[in-house]
C-alpha cells in the first residue's frame, strides 16, 4: 500500500539543456530558459498553463543568493507562485517530490520543477563548506571525494576483481553517454581499456581515480507535473508517480572512523526497504525495468546496487561483469550515462526522474532501452548523506 | 543593542575562506556591456508581444517568454528617478563615500528602471520624477560602472559647435518621420537669426578682459570659436600689437585675411569708424582696400564718450563725427565696391538721416540696420523705443541690435523676440548675463544661441545670413 495520496499525479513534460563544462554564451536565467522552453514544448503547453514554479539548486554553488528571484527572467515565474528548494545533492529529486506533493494536495493542477547548476561560475567549496564543524575535526568539507568505498569493495572481493568491476561500470556508463546527445562527457571508452584505465587514470583518493569520478557540468532540467484529470486531458503518455521516499538519518552525520556494522551510506538501504515494503514489492530487481541512479562515482554505483536491490554476496558485481546493467541487459542502469557523465548538481537528481520518465514513455531516443518500460526507479543522493527514491509507472494500475 | 550578555568561557574558532568565482554574462549581457563600453550606447531589448523595452536587456520577456535576444533598441542616456535611497554609512564594499544616493532610474525609451549612483546633487534635494542623465566613465570598467554615475540633467544646450560649412552636403542623420514633421513645423514657425560677434571694438583692452584679440592670429582664433558656437558674422576693428585701434591697411587686411583663412565660411564685417581721432579718408580707404563683405556705416554726428555710469563723471569726452557728406560718400564707396553697409542707428535721428540720404537711390536692397544702445551720447535701451525704430524701417529691411554693457542681453533678446538679429561680443560688453567675465566673445554667442533656441529660432549659417542680408560672398 503506497502512502496515501489525495489525487494521482503524472509527469507530462520534460526538458533539459545540452550539458557541458562551460556555458559562457548564456547567463543563469538564459540557460534555465532553454530547459523550461524544452519542457513546455514537450508538454505542448505555454507558460500560462503553469500554476507554480518549484526552483532548486545547490545552496551558494554559483555564489548567487536567492537565484530564484533573478531567474524569474528565464523560469516564467513572473506573477506565479514560486518556491525555492535547496537540499544539497538530492535537490533535484526533492523538487520532484515537492512538485508531486503540491499537485497531489490539490493546491495546484500543474507545477513545473526546475533544477539547474552552473558549476563553472561558482566555487563548490564556498557552498559545501557550511558543513564544516572545525571544533570536531571537520575544518572544511571540500566535496564528495572519498576512497573508502573502493577500499571496502577491494577488501571484500579482492583487488583485481573489485577494480575490474568498478572500471566495467565506468565504461558501461560511458557507452550509454555516447548514445545521449545531451550528456556532458562521452569519451568512447571500450571494454578492452579496463586494465589500462585501472592502472593509468590519476588517483584522487586511494583507488578512486579521476576516470571513476563524476563531472562538473553546467546544465538545467525542467519537469512538468499535472494532476490526473489534467494529465489525461493534456498528455498522450503521462508517466505516473507511484510513490517517493526521502531518508536522512542522524547517525550518518557521525562519520568519524568506520565500522562495518554501521556503514556510512546506509540510507539507500533504508529508503529501498521502506519504499518497496509499503508498495508490496518483494523483488525490486525483477519488478523494475530500468533504474536511473544518482551515482557520483563508479565505485559507489557498483556498491550501491546491492543496497537498492537487496542483493547478496557478489550478485551486484556479477550484474556488472555480465553487462546486465547495460541497455539491453536485465536491469539497465542509467541509460542516459548517469551522473558520472553529466553532473549539473541541482539538476542531476531531477535528470534521473526526467530520464526515467522518458524511458517509460519510450521517448529516450538512441538510449531508449529495447524492452517496454512499465516500472522505472529514480534515485537522488546527497544531502548530507540523504537518499530520495521515486517510482514511476506507465499505467495507473497499482 | 548592548552586547552585555555573559561571554565568559565561550570558545570561538576563527576561519577564513578565499572564494574564487566566475560570472558568465551570457551573450545578451555581453552585447550590452561591450556596446556600453565601446560605443557609450545604452541598449535595451523590446518585446514585440507586450511592447515593453527591458533594461537591463534579457534574452526572453519574462511575462510571455517571447525570445527577444535580437530585438535591440537604443535607449536614451537620460531618464527620470522613479525611486531612491540615501546610503548614510561608509563601508568597504560601497562604491562611494557616504552619504550618497542610489536611485532607480527609468531611462527614456525603457520600461524598466535600473539602479545606479546619483551624484552631483545633495541627497536632500533628490526628488522622485527628477530628470537625470548618464555620465560615462572615462576609462572602461567592463561593468555597469562604464556609466560612472547619473547626474541631474542640465538644460538642453543648442548643438551648434559641430556645424558643417554652408552648402556642404554631408551624411544626413537618420531621423524618424515623426521627428521630420516636428522639425518642419518648427522651421515654419521660426526664422533664422543671424548672430554677429563684435570681437574687439576700439576701446576694450586686455586689462579689462584678456580674451580681447589684438593680433591677426588672435582675431582668427576668436572668430573661429564664435563661428563654432553659432555666429554667422564677426565685426572687426583691427588692432596694433599694443592694442591700439589702427587704420593701417596692411594690418587690417592681415587681420581680415587671417580670419578668412582660419574660418573661410564666416562673414567679416569691418568697422568704418576704426577708432577715435581717425580722419574720414583713413576710415573709408581701408574698406575700399580690403573690400570686406560688409562694413559699418554711421549715420549721425554725436557725443561718443566715456562717462562713469554710477556718478555721471566724465572720463573721456569725444565727438564722433559723421556728417551727411560722410554718410553719402562712405555709403557710395561701399556700394560701388560691393561692400554691404550695416547702417548704425544710435537714435531715431540717425535713422532719419539715412532715410534722407537714401533718397539719392544708391543704397541697394535689402537694407541692413543695427540699433545701438547704451553709448554715452546715444540712447539707452527702452523696449518702446525699439519698437519705434523697428516700425520706422523702410520695406526690405533687416535689423540687428547691440547694447553696451548690461544692455547687451536685454536688447538682443528683444530683437530676437520681434524678428530681428543679434550682435554680441567683447566690443560691447565683457561679461555674460550671470555677471562673470566672458571667456571670450564666443561665450556670449553661446548665450545668444540659447536665447534664440528658447524663442524658437535657429541660428543662421553664414550662407543663410548672406541670403538674408543680400551679401556677395568673397
Amino acid at each position: 500500500m503506497a502512502h496515501k495520496k489525495n489525487r494521482n499525479v503524472a509527469i507530462i513534460g520534460v526538458g533539459q539543456t545540452k550539458h557541458s563544462s562551460h556555458r559562457e554564451d548564456v547567463n543563469q536565467p538564459e540557460m534555465i530558459h532553454e530547459a523550461v522552453s524544452a519542457a513546455l514544448k514537450d508538454a505542448n503547453l505555454s507558460i500560462k498553463d503553469i500554476d507554480c514554479i518549484v526552483h532548486g539548486n545547490m545552496e551558494l554553488f554559483e555564489m548567487i543568493h536567492q537565484p530564484d528571484l533573478w531567474h524569474v527572467l528565464g523560469t516564467g515565474a513572473y506573477g506565479k507562485d514560486s518556491i525555492r528548494i535547496t537540499t544539497g545533492g538530492t535537490v533535484g529529486t526533492t523538487l520532484a517530490c515537492a512538485s508531486d506533493n503540491l499537485v497531489a494536495s490539490g493546491m495546484y493542477d500543474i507545477v513545473m520543477a526546475i533544477g539547474f547548476e552552473k558549476l563553472q561560475e561558482g566555487h563548490t567549496t564556498g557552498g559545501i563548506t557550511n558543513m564544516a564543524d572545525p571544533l570536531w575535526f571537520r575544518n572544511l568539507q571540500t566535496g564528495a571525494l572519498t576512497g573508502s568505498t573502493a577500499y571496502d569493495v577491494i577488501q571484500e572481493f579482492g583487488e583485481d576483481r573489485a577494480k575490474r568491476a568498478a572500471m566495467m561500470y565506468r565504461i558501461v556508463m560511458d557507452k550509454h553517454a555516447c548514445l545521449n546527445p545531451n550528456a556532458h562527457r562521452a569519451f568512447g571508452l571500450d571494454f578492452d581499456q579496463v586494465e589500462t584505465l585501472m592502472n593509468t587514470s590519476p588517483q584522487l583518493v586511494g583507488e578512486l581515480r579521476l576516470i571513476h569520478m563524476c563531472s562538473q557540468s553546467d546544465g538545467a532540467c525542467a519537469v512538468i507535473f499535472a494532476c490526473e484529470k489534467k494529465a489525461k486531458e493534456l498528455s498522450k503518455k503521462p508517466v505516473w508517480i507511484r510513490d517517493h521516499i526521502t531518508i536522512h538519518r542522524e547517525e550518518t552525520f557521525n562519520i568519524f572512523g568506520y565500522h562495518k556494522d554501521f556503514p556510512v551510506l546506509k540510507t539507500h538501504k533504508f529508503a529501498a526497504e521502506q519504499l518497496f515494503k509499503r508498495n508490496d514489492i518483494k523483488n525490486p530487481l525483477e519488478y523494475f525495468d530500468v533504474f536511473e541512479m544518482y551515482d557520483p562515482a563508479a565505485w559507489w554505483g557498483l556498491d550501491w546496487l546491492r543496497d537498492f536491490f537487496f542483493l547478496k554476496g557478489d550478485e551486484h558485481l556479477r550484474l556488472v561483469e555480465n553487462k546486465e546493467i547495460m541497455i539491453g541487459g536485465s536491469m539497465p542502469i542509467n541509460p542516459s550515462g548517469g551522473v558520472i557523465a553529466t553532473n549539473p548538481i541541482g539538476a542531476t537528481a531531477l535528470l534521473r526522474v526526467a530520464e526515467a520518465a522518458l524511458q517509460v514513455r519510450g521517448d529516450a531516443g538512441a538510449h531508449q532501452i529495447p524492452k517496454e518500460v512499465k516500472h522505472a526507479l529514480a534515485s537522488g543522493f546527497g544531502g548530507t548523506m540523504w537518499t530520495v527514491l521515486m517510482m514511476l509507472e506507465k499505467e495507473l494500475s497499482w | 543593542m548592548a552586547l552585555d550578555y555573559d561571554r565568559k568561557d565561550c570558545f570561538i574558532v576563527e576561519g577564513k575562506l578565499a572564494l574564487p568565482y566566475s560570472y558568465f554574462a551570457g551573450r545578451v549581457g555581453s552585447t550590452f556591456i561591450t556596446t556600453l563600453r565601446d560605443k557609450k550606447k545604452i541598449m535595451g531589448v523590446k518585446c514585440p508581444v507586450c511592447n515593453k523595452v527591458y533594461l537591463p536587456p534579457r534574452q526572453t520577456c519574462e511575462r510571455d517568454l517571447t525570445d527577444i535576444r535580437d530585438n535591440w533598441v537604443e535607449v536614451q542616456p537620460s531618464g527620470e528617478v522613479v525611486n531612491f535611497t540615501v546610503v548614510r554609512y561608509d563601508d568597504k564594499h560601497l562604491p562611494k563615500k557616504a552619504p550618497f544616493v542610489m536611485a532607480l532610474i527609468k531611462l527614456d525609451g525603457a520600461d524598466t528602471p535600473i539602479v545606479h549612483i546619483l551624484d552631483g546633487i545633495a541627497p536632500e534635494e533628490v526628488k522622485i520624477g527628477m530628470k537625470v542623465e548618464a555620465v560615462f566613465s572615462s576609462s572602461p570598467t567592463n561593468t555597469i560602472l562604464d556609466i560612472s554615475h547619473f547626474a541631474p540633467k542640465k538644460p538642453e544646450k543648442a548643438f551648434v559647435s559641430e556645424r558643417k560649412p554652408s552648402g556642404a552636403k554631408g551624411e544626413e542623420p537618420v531621423i524618424s518621420e515623426e521627428e521630420k514633421l516636428l522639425k518642419e513645423r518648427r522651421k515654419a514657425m521660426s526664422k533664422k537669426v543671424i548672430i554677429t560677434a563684435a570681437l574687439a571694438g576700439a576701446a576694450t583692452m586686455k586689462n579689462q578682459t584678456p580674451s580681447v584679440p589684438y593680433t591677426p592670429q588672435e582675431f582668427a582664433e576668436e572668430a573661429y570659436k564664435c563661428y563654432k558656437a553659432g555666429a554667422a558674422m564677426v565685426h572687426v576693428h583691427a588692432r596694433e600689437d599694443n592694442g591700439m585701434p589702427t587704420h593701417d591697411h596692411k594690418r587690417i587686411k592681415d587681420t581680415h585675411d587671417a580670419i578668412k583663412e582660419k574660418c573661410p565660411d564666416i562673414i567679416v564685417n569691418l568697422s568704418s569708424a576704426v577708432g577715435m581721432g581717425k580722419t574720414a579718408e583713413q576710415r573709408i580707404s581701408q574698406i575700399v582696400y580690403v573690400k570686406p563683405e560688409m562694413a559699418s556705416l554711421n549715420t549721425n554726428t554725436m557725443n561718443f564718450s566715456i562717462i562713469d555710469r554710477k556718478t555721471g563723471k566724465i572720463f573721456i569726452d569725444f565727438v564722433f563725427e559723421n556728417t551727411f557728406t560722410m554718410l553719402q560718400d562712405f555709403g557710395k564707396a561701399m556700394e560701388e565696391n560691393g561692400v554691404k553697409p550695416e547702417v548704425e542707428v544710435y537714435d531715431l535721428g540717425g535713422l532719419d538721416n539715412w532715410l534722407l540720404i537714401s533718397k539719392q537711390g544708391f543704397f541697394t536692397k535689402p537694407y541692413n540696420f543695427n540699433f545701438v544702445w547704451g553709448v554715452a551720447g546715444g540712447m539707452s535701451f527702452r523696449p518702446d523705443m525699439f519698437m519705434v525704430l523697428k516700425n520706422a524701417l523702410p520695406e526690405d529691411s533687416n535689423f540687428t541690435t547691440c547694447g553696451v554693457g548690461i544692455e547687451q542681453f536685454p536688447a538682443i533678446t528683444m530683437s530676437c523676440l520681434v524678428g530681428g538679429h543679434m550682435r554680441v561680443g567683447l566690443e560691447d560688453n565683457i561679461r555674460v548675463p550671470n555677471g562673470e567675465l566672458a571667456k571670450g566673445s564666443y561665450e556670449q554667442v553661446e548665450w545668444a544661441v540659447r536665447i534664440a533656441e528658447s524663442l524658437g529660432r535657429e541660428p543662421a549659417t553664414p550662407d543663410e545670413a548672406r541670403e538674408i542680408m543680400g551679401l556677395r560672398k568673397r
